[in-house]
């Protein structure tokens, strides 16, 4: 650090009035620790900010006492009668300025307090009332929430009475159950017609289907059952044959809508081509 | 041991004093000599540095007796360091040396914070006020006279508030020279001119009180 520039940049003077940032106050501290002419400089320049401090200090109590003194010296040099007007004069801006400003702010006050309750109070009402709008709403959506689980509920034990029904009319014994004995459809040949029919079950009837399987027999098969569009409508794996060297299935008359159909049996684990594939057709109920 | 704090008279500071060897070379010839056993060299950075590490520690809030104590503590740090391993950067010696005394006012001020929490009420209310001693205060309100006669003395009302404004409302250079339309140049002129002024009248103060102090 320089001197010039410590002159140039009042870093003197700003170091003690404390303005200096902070990485320059420390360029300085280290630079003075050993500069004899700078510790000289600051001890100026500490005397002289307090000296203009002092002074400004002095100056400022002097102007208030001496503007007190010159009122009591007016007062004094006044004779007594137009002191005794001086003295009434001030007791009269008191009783006109004073006084009604004085009640007047005082009524400012209440008026202003008043306002504030009033505030207050209207604030309460509202929080209550959002209060009030909040529990309504509420109140609401739980009714519609309610209702809603109801309706499920209902659905629910509809469909459970149904599917009661259901199995109930399942385990009862079923007579005149069709049953269509089917060989497979050999590759090459071209039917336009299947060459098995049966009529749909009427109600829940079923439906029963004997496959004959070609030798030699897989331990368990995959069945499909298509309709005439390819469309999957029933899957069934892990199927075992009988001791007949056939399968045996029975498929419910829902699922058996009229029109024609295919049955893939594939061996579990071997390649889609070898797999058997049986046709029929079913008719309307008659 | 006991290091004493050196000060010097006010010397005016001028631009073509006779040139000092740098800072940086003095303080690493001083680390080298006492890091090699030169007890000269530890008088000589005692002598070098004293007077600034007590004003440093005085502008850090320390008392004339903490200052004083700290001034000796930090010696003893600094010197016990340098005659042990030297230090790594020789010409920071300065920078060395102004860390150690901020260091060691820190832990005073955290030691004092410590101590006030268990403070004795009674024991404060019965302690005496640090007021200003009469000396002081005579040369507190000298010092206020003689800028009254510098204010007084000064050409132009410009100038005058000039002064005030940087002395007294402490606004910064940049504002005054703008408000008052000044450049820098006049701005730096004013302030070199009132100082020295000031040092004059204060000077003549100081000589005045020691004919009488004599007689």
């Amino acid at each position: 650090m320089k001197h010039l520039d410590i002159e140039d940049n009042q870093v003197i003077d700003r170091y003690v009035l404390g303005s200096l940032p902070p990485d320059e106050a420390a360029e300085f501290e280290e630079h003075y620790l050993s500069c004899q002419q700078c510790l000289d400089q600051l001890a100026l320049a500490e005397s002289m900010q307090r000296g203009f401090k002092r002074a400004a200090g002095q100056d400022v109590a002097r102007i208030a006492a001496t503007r007190q003194l010159a009122l009591v010296a007016w007062l004094s040099r006044l004779s007594r009668s137009r002191q005794a007007a001086a003295l009434l004069l001030t007791l009269l801006v008191v009783a006109v300025v004073a006084l009604p400003g004085g009640l007047a702010l005082r009524r400012l006050g209440q008026v202003d307090r008043e306002l504030a309750e009033t505030r207050r109070a209207l604030e309460q009402e509202k929080e209550r009332s959002a209060a009030s709008s909040r529990g309504t709403a509420d109140v609401e959506k739980l009714r519609s929430e309610l209702d809603a689980n109801r309706r499920e509920l209902a659905q629910e034990q509809q469909a459970r009475a149904q599917a009661v029904q259901q199995l109930a009319q399942a385990q009862t014994p079923q007579a005149n159950v069709p049953i269509l004995f089917l060989d497979a459809v050999r590759s090459g040949s071209s039917q336009e017609a299947p060459p098995f029919q049966l009529r749909r079950p009427s109600g829940n009837g079923w439906a029963v289907f004997g496959l004959q399987l070609d030798p030699p027999l897989a331990p368990s098969y995959q069945a499909t059952l298509r309709d005439s569009r390819g469309k999957v409508i029933w899957r069934g794996p892990g199927l075992r044959p009988d001791e007949r060297e056939s399968l045996s299935l029975s498929l419910p008359g829902s699922l058996l809508e009229p029109g024609d159909y295919t049955l893939t049996v594939e061996a579990a684990g071997s390649p889609a081509a070898s797999a058997s594939r049986f046709s029929f057709r079913v008719l309307p109920p008659g | 041991m006991m290091f004493p704090i050196l000060g010097r008279s006010r010397a005016p500071m001028s631009t073509d004093a006779e040139p000092e060897p740098a800072e940086a070379e003095v303080a690493a010839d001083l680390v080298r000599r006492i890091a090699a056993g030169d007890a000269s060299a530890e008088e000589e950075l005692v002598r070098r540095y004293s007077r600034g590490l007590v004003y440093l520690l005085r502008r850090l809030g320390a008392s004339p007796e903490l200052a004083d104590d700290l001034h000796q503590e930090t010696f003893r740090v600094v010197l016990e360091r340098l005659r042990r391993k030297g230090l790594d950067d020789p010409a920071g010696l300065a920078a060395f040396l102004r860390g150690t005394a901020r260091n060691l006012m820190t832990a005073e001020r955290r030691k004092t914070a410590r101590r006030r929490t268990d403070a004795d009420d009674d024991e404060l209310a019965q302690a005496v006020h640090p007021s200003p001693n009469q000396l002081s205060s005579v040369l507190h309100d000298e010092e206020a006279e003689i800028v009254r006669t510098l204010i007084n003395e000064l050409p132009t009302d410009r100038d005058r508030q000039l002064l005030l404004r940087f002395y007294v409302a402490e606004e910064e250079k940049d504002a005054i020279c703008a408000a008052l339309a000044l450049d820098s140049l006049h701005f730096n002129r004013v302030l070199f001119r009132a100082r020295q002024r000031f040092k004059e009248l204060l000077e003549r103060f100081e000589q005045r009180q020691a004919r009488s102090r004599a007689s």
